[in-house]
């Protein structure tokens, strides 16, 4: 019967690992949206520069704090739903999901009009149209990331057998999804989109802060075009570092926690950690011979 | 519990503390600068990025710490779950019968630490790479202390840095490496402590304690840190000596406030 437990085991890491790719996707895109994403500072210090904008802009807290809000939320009705009223727990994971991001919208709305009105005295206009357009988008998106880690919260808890309570699964996971986002997929929103007057191949020079791309492809440029654009590289790789994060961590205790006593799985993750780093000094030997050097030297 | 293993406890809650403060100074974080390719690091913040990884390997020392007492590890370490549950696992003879689980389960938190780190700096990587076509450099030194390859020749104008470079990574292992074993030091501390013994409430009380406690430290470090880091590389680095004296303090005095808690009668008695 081992190998029976192996195979559900296995088959529930590669669906968590499933459901992470969708929520770190879900959640880039819904950082973007709001200009939650790294360097929303940018967007607050845009029209102090006269680059008055029409970006959605309700960074009152970093990504991981706000999603381990929401997943942590989300969560918690769940099993309140699921202990006290019986519910079926898919029903429950979904209800909680709503409830969460209904919650999460009104914040995101508050957020919005309190960090524009108190730029009134740079002349930033209140965009009624972007927050009636925009936020139903956050609150889509901020429903399928708490669905997707709720979903795989309660799952690790329930068949893998992880010792928490799945809404503290889900707070961790929330945290671990904000890092994630807010590392990798911000880097396409903060360095290319906000900024695609400067040449591209480049970091952007201290002197440009705050100097954002006011014009989309047509028309002056909102958030919900960002969003479009970063579903390009931004949204899918952070869904991959989500699913990759979840997936191997599970699949290295699944399978190697039976060799030597427990200590295969932790040899086994060294070893992925070793792969990743070889495939980081390839990538950089890469980077190096493709794009650089930018000067020659002196010495 | 008797005050020997009261004092152990304090010294693990302690230790853990100061190895979460320390690690988060090893941790190179870029902040909003790192997310417009402008200084080089992960482009978040200190605590959530030391905070992020620290989670994965709460999680991951969780598991591990079930399967030794109720999974399939039981049978390997049979004595670590009697001692965890009657308190006794921190007194000095339940420590010298149970080192390799105790340290089964340190070591489960540095690795599911490293695996976070390790993702969030590389992932990274791809997208400087490929979609804001830059090299991973450091400005803070002019060769690599690990490849040494050449770093200024090939920072953009305007910028300091981009990407993480080996070095940078290196480092951020180094991070999770005191961070994981700090969180998982500490949750154990509490589990043994008598709040495994409560069951459900009791595990998701410690990893709270355990949150609560990687957190305090992650934001005095952070405060030391003020803005950037690159690692241990870093000028700024130096700084540890200032964090050490303050996560020392301030974890001992949780500490005493969790014996306290402990001492009055959590669970075991």
């Amino acid at each position: 019967m081992v190998e029976a437990t192996l195979v559900l085991s296995l088959g529930t890491a590669a669906l968590m690992g499933a459901c992470a790719t969708i929520a770190g996707a879900a959640e880039d895109l819904e950082s973007d949206f709001g200009s939650q994403s790294n360097a929303n500072s940018q967007v607050q210090l845009a029209p102090q520069v006269g680059y008055l904008h029409r970006y959605y802009n309700k960074a009152v807290s970093g990504e991981p704090v706000a999603y381990a809000f929401l997943c942590c939320t989300g969560a918690a009705i769940a099993l309140a739903l699921m202990a006290a009223l019986k519910v079926n727990p898919v029903i429950a994971l979904a209800l909680g999901a709503l409830i969460a991001s209904l919650m999460y919208g009104v914040y995101a709305t508050t957020a919005y009009m309190g960090r524009l009105t108190s730029q009134k005295r740079f002349g930033q206009p209140i965009y009624l149209d972007i927050l009636y357009t925009t936020t139903p988008s956050i609150i889509a998106h901020a429903f399928i990331a708490a669905m997707a880690i709720g979903t795989f919260s309660y799952l690790m808890n329930w068949v893998l057998g992880q010792p928490f309570p799945f809404p503290i699964l889900a707070m961790l996971w929330g945290v671990i999804v904000g890092g994630m986002g807010s590392a990798v997929g911000d880097v396409h929103y903060g360095a290319e989109r906000e900024y695609q007057n400067k040449p591209f191949g480049m970091g952007l020079p201290a002197a440009q802060s705050g100097k954002i791309v006011q014009k989309g492809e047509a028309g002056l440029r909102n958030s919900i075009d960002v969003a479009g654009y970063c579903v390009k590289h931004g949204a899918p790789l952070t869904g991959f570092g989500l699913g990759m994060t979840v997936f191997s961590d599970s699949w290295r205790e699944i399978l190697f926690t039976q060799y030597w006593n427990g200590w295969g799985a932790m040899v086994a993750g060294l070893l992925l950690v070793l792969i990743w780093v070889i495939a980081n000094r390839i990538l950089e030997m890469w980077t190096r011979k493709t794009y650089g050097p930018y000067k020659t030297a002196e010495d | 519990m008797d005050p020997i293993t009261l004092i152990i406890i304090l010294l693990g809650i302690t230790i853990g503390g100061l190895l979460v403060g320390v690690g988060v100074h090893f941790v190179p974080v870029g902040g909003a600068p790192a997310a417009m390719a402008q200084a080089t690091g992960i482009g978040t913040g200190t605590t959530m990025l030391a905070f992020s990884s620290g989670a994965l390997g709460l999680i991951s020392a969780g598991f591990t710490m079930h399967d030794i007492m109720d999974g399939s590890l039981k049978s390997a370490y049979p004595t670590f779950g009697p001692a965890a549950l009657d308190g006794t696992l921190f007194s000095i003879s339940g420590i010298t019968s149970n080192i390799m689980p105790i340290l089964l389960v340190v070591v489960a938190g540095v690795v599911g630490a490293m695996i976070m780190m390790v993702i969030l700096a590389v992932v990274a990587n791809i997208l400087y790479a490929f979609a804001i076509a830059v090299p991973l450099v450091s400005a803070k030194v002019k060769f690599d202390p690990i490849t040494g390859d050449r770093q200024d020749l090939y920072v953009t104008r305007g910028t300091e840095g981009h990407g993480t470079p080996t070095v940078a990574v290196i480092s951020s292992l180094l991070g999770g490496l005191f961070g994981g074993a700090g969180g998982a030091l500490l949750y154990l501390a509490f589990v043994a402590g008598g709040f495994g013994a409560l069951g459900v409430a009791g595990i998701a009380t410690a990893a709270f304690l355990t949150i609560g406690i990687f957190f305090v430290n992650s934001v005095l470090a952070s405060y030391n840190i003020t803005g950037t880091i690159e690692g241990f590389h870093d000028p700024k680095f130096k700084r540890v000596p200032r964090a050490i004296i303050a996560c020392t303090i301030a974890s001992f005095v949780m500490g005493v406030w969790a014996i306290a808690l402990i001492y009055l009668g959590v669970g075991v008695v």
